[in-house]
C-alpha cells in the first residue's frame, strides 16, 4: 500500500515540473555514457565561461571565481577517485599543498619560472600520490578514508616542523605571477581566463580518461572489486592509477594557488578542505564530471557568503553541511533529475499501468 | 645524556596514554554497537573539560561542576546521534564520515563562541606535591588520570557482558539482522551508546584538563588520536583500545628523546601507517576483521 501512494502524482508536483523542465534544458545530463561526445549545451557553457566576467566585472566575483576554479580542479581529480573508483581519500588537500609548496619553494629559492613549476608541482604531487598509494590502497572502505586522513595530518606536521624547507607556520611569501613567455597574468581576470582554461583542458582529459578502458574499469571497481578483478582488470593498478592522477590534479590546483595568492601556508591544506573538495564531490554527483565543478562553484560560493558572518561562519557551515548531506546525499543533480525522469515518464506510465501492462 | 629522561617520558608516555585510552574506548563503544566512526569523540573530550571550566567559573563547587558538565555532553551525544546520525542511518559511509566530520567542526567552533577560545586549564582534583621516586616526579592529577582508566574499562566490561543492556547493543553490531528478528532496536542501540561514549568523552576530557590545556580546537587531533589507539590495539575491542591508548602515548612521547619535539603529532599517524599497512587488525586482534585485509 505505502509503494502505491508513493507512486502518485502528487499536486505539488505541478510545482516541480517546470522548473525541472526549464534546468534540464540547460543543465547538464547526468547520464555518464552518452554516445554523443559533446552536445549543444557544451558549447553553451564554453562561451558562459569566456563572457561571463566580462559581463560581470566586480573584482570580487573575479577573485571568486578563481578560487573556484581551484577549488574545481581539486573536485575533478578527486572525483575520478572517490566519483568513479568508489574509493575514498580525506587526504586530497595535502596533495594540493604538496603542489602549492613545491611551486613556491622552486620559484623563490632556485628562480624557476612557474611555467615550469607548474609541471613540477603536478609531478612531485603525482610522485607522492604513487608512493603513498603503493601500501595504502590495499585498505578499504574506513581504513582507507582514515589512512589518507592520517597521511593529510603527517603532511601538515612536518610542513609546520620543517623551517628550512617550508618556512615552518610563517609560510613562504613573494611567490611570482604565473607567466608564459612574458606574458604575466597579473590581475584577477587574467587569473580567470588561466585557471578556468586549465580547468577545460583537465575536464576534456578526464572526459576522455572516462570514455577509455580505463573508465569503464575503474566504474567496475567501483561496483565491485570482486567483479572487476575476475574479468580481468588489474584492479591494484586502476586504482593507483585514478590516484596518482588525482593528485597531479591537486598539484596543478596548487601551482595555480601558489601564484594567484603569492603565498603558501600551512593552515590552507588542512582537513577542513579535504572535507569540503570530498563535499563537492557528494553534491556534484558520483560518477559524474559536471558535478563537481558546479559543486564547487556552489560550495566557493557558500563559503564566501558566511564569512561575513564572522565567528558564527563555521558553525554556521556545520549545520548548513549536514542538512546537503541528510537532503541530497546523491548530491543535487542526481536527485533532482532522478525526479525529472519520474514526473516526465509519470503519464506514460500511468496509461500502460491502466491498460494492465506492468504493475 | 639523554637516556636519564626516558623514565620521566615514560611517566608522561603513560598518562597521555591513559587519555588516548579512554578516548578510544569512546570510538569502541559505538563501533561495537553500529559499526560507526564517530568524528566528534575529541568534542566530547574538549566539551568536557570547557564546561566543567565554564560552571566552576559561575561558583558552582567541583564536584557539582563535574557531574552537571558530564550530563550536559551526553546529552549533547544523545542530540548528535537524534539529528545526525539517525536520518542519515541508510546512506554509505563515506556520508557518514563527511556528516560526523562537520558535526564535529560545528561543535567545536560553537564551543568558542559561547566559552570562548582562549585555552583553559581546571585546577588539579587534589593538591600538594608531586611523588618523586629516585628523581622521577609523578604529578598527583597523572594517578588519577591512571586510576579513572581500569575503573571505566572495569564499567564497560560489566556493561556489556553482564547486563542485558550490553549484550543487545553487542548484538546488534554482530548480527543486525538477527538482532533486529528478535526485538531489539538498532536505533535504539545507537543511541545509546553515543550516550555512553559522550560521557566517557567528557570524563576523559574533564580528568586530562588540569594536566593539558583545553582549548576549543584541540578536540579534533586528540580525537584523531584515540582513533589511532584503537586500530592499534584492535579495531572493537575494549582491552585492544586500552592497551593501543597506552601504547600510543608511550611511542609517542618517548619519540620525543629520538626527533625533534614538534614532529611528534607526526608520529601517531607514521604508527597508524605502518600499522594499517603491516597488520590492520591491531595488536590483539579485532572481532570485525577477520583474516582478509580490509
Amino acid at each position: 500500500m505505502v509503494e502505491q501512494s508513493q507512486r502518485d502524482f502528487r499536486k505539488r508536483d505541478f510545482l516541480y515540473v517546470v522548473p525541472l523542465w526549464l534546468l534540464h534544458l540547460v543543465l547538464p545530463n547526468p547520464v555518464p555514457h552518452r554516445k554523443k561526445d559533446f552536445q549543444k549545451r557544451d558549447l553553451l557553457y564554453l562561451l558562459l565561461i569566456l563572457i561571463l566576467p566580462l559581463i560581470w566585472s566586480d573584482g570580487h566575483i573575479h577573485h571568486l571565481m578563481v578560487l573556484a576554479g581551484i577549488n574545481a580542479i581539486l573536485a575533478l581529480g578527486l572525483s575520478l577517485f572517490l566519483g568513479y573508483a568508489g574509493q575514498i581519500s580525506l587526504g586530497h588537500a595535502a596533495f594540493f599543498g604538496i603542489g602549492a609548496y613545491t611551486t613556491a619553494i622552486l620559484t623563490t629559492r632556485y628562480e624557476i619560472p612557474p611555467f615550469f613549476a607548474f609541471w613540477a608541482s603536478a609531478f612531485v604531487s603525482g610522485l607522492f600520490a604513487y608512493l603513498i598509494g603503493r601500501p595504502l590502497l590495499k585498505l578499504k572502505g574506513y581504513f582507507l578514508a582514515l589512512a589518507t586522513l592520517g597521511f593529510g595530518e603527517m603532511f601538515l606536521v612536518f610542513v609546520k616542523e620543517s623551517y628550512e624547507l617550508t618556512g615552518g607556520v610563517i609560510g613562504i611569501f613573494n611567490i611570482p605571477w604565473f607567466s608564459i613567455g612574458g606574458f604575466v597574468f597579473d590581475n584577477y581576470l587574467k587569473q580567470y581566463y588561466l585557471i578556468w582554461g586549465v580547468l577545460i583542458g583537465l575536464f576534456l582529459f578526464s572526459k576522455n580518461l572516462v570514455r577509455s578502458k580505463m573508465g569503464r574499469a575503474l566504474l567496475a571497481i567501483s561496483s565491485s572489486e570482486e567483479g572487476a578483478a575476475s574479468i580481468g582488470v588489474d584492479v591494484t593498478k586502476m586504482k593507483i592509477g585514478s590516484f596518482v592522477i588525482g593528485a597531479g590534479f591537486a598539484g596543478f590546483a596548487g601551482n595555480l594557488y601558489a601564484c594567484v595568492m603569492s603565498t603558501a601556508n600551512y593552515e590552507t591544506f588542512s582537513l577542513n578542505l579535504s572535507t569540503l573538495i570530498v563535499l563537492m564531490v557528494i553534491l556534484g554527483g558520483m560518477g559524474n564530471l559536471y558535478g563537481p565543478i558546479g559543486g564547487a562553484i556552489f560550495i566557493t560560493w557558500l563559503m564566501d557568503v558566511l564569512g561575513s558572518y564572522m565567528e558564527y561562519s563555521l558553525p554556521l557551515f556545520g549545520v548548513i553541511l549536514i542538512l546537503l548531506l541528510i537532503f541530497f546525499p546523491e548530491g543535487f543533480g542526481t536527485r533532482l533529475g532522478m525526479r525529472f525522469v519520474y514526473l516526465i515518464s509519470y503519464f506514460p506510465r500511468k496509461r500502460r499501468r491502466d491498460e494492465g501492462k506492468i504493475q | 645524556m639523554f637516556l636519564s629522561y626516558i623514565p620521566q617520558l615514560l611517566i608522561s608516555g603513560i598518562t597521555i596514554g591513559g587519555a588516548y585510552a579512554l578516548v578510544a574506548l569512546g570510538f569502541v563503544t559505538i563501533a561495537r554497537t553500529s559499526q560507526i566512526i564517530n568524528f566528534t569523540q575529541g568534542e566530547f573530550v574538549m566539551l568536557g573539560g570547557v564546561i566543567t571550566f565554564f560552571f566552576l567559573q559561575e561558583g558552582l563547587p567541583y564536584p557539582v561542576a563535574i557531574f552537571l558538565a558530564i550530563g550536559l555532553v551526553i546529552l549533547i551525544g544523545f542530540l548528535i546521534q537524534l539529528l545526525v546520525i539517525y536520518p542519515l542511518r541508510k546512506t554509505s559511509i563515506l556520508i557518514l564520515i563527511i556528516a560526523t566530520l562537520g558535526a564535529s567542526l560545528f561543535l567545536s567552533h560553537t564551543s568558542a563562541v559561547v566559552f570562548g577560545s582562549l585555552p583553559k586549564a581546571l585546577p588539579p582534583f587534589s593538591g600538594g606535591k608531586p611523588f618523586e621516586m629516585s628523581g622521577i616526579l609523578i604529578p598527583q592529577q597523572n594517578l588519577w588520570v591512571l586510576g579513572v582508566t581500569p575503573l571505566l574499562l572495569m564499567l564497560l566490561y560489566l556493561l556489556s557482558h553482564q547486563t542485558l543492556l550490553g549484550k543487545a547493543m553487542e548484538a546488534s553490531s554482530t548480527d543486525p539482522l538477527g538482532a533486529e528478528l528478535s526485538g531489539i532496536s538498532r536505533n535504539l542501540m545507537s543511541f545509546l551508546a553515543f550516550g555512553v561514549s559522550a560521557g566517557m568523552g567528557a570524563i576523559a576530557g574533564i580528568f586530562i584538563t588540569p594536566i593539558y590545556y583545553t582549548s576549543f580546537n584541540s578536540g579534533t587531533l586528540l580525537g584523531l588520536k584515540g582513533f589511532v589507539a584503537a586500530i592499534l590495539g584492535g579495531w572493537g575491542k575494549n582491552s585492544g583500545a586500552v592497551l593501543g591508548g597506552f601504547a600510543l602515548g608511550i611511542i609517542e612521547s618517548l619519540s620525543v628523546a629520538f626527533i625533534p619535539s614538534g614532529y611528534k603529532d607526526g608520529v601517531a599517524f607514521i604508527t597508524l601507517l605502518l600499522i594499517l599497512y603491516l597488520r590492520p587488525k591491531g595488536i590483539l586482534g579485532s572481532p570485525f576483521i577477520d583474516s582478509r585485509r580490509w
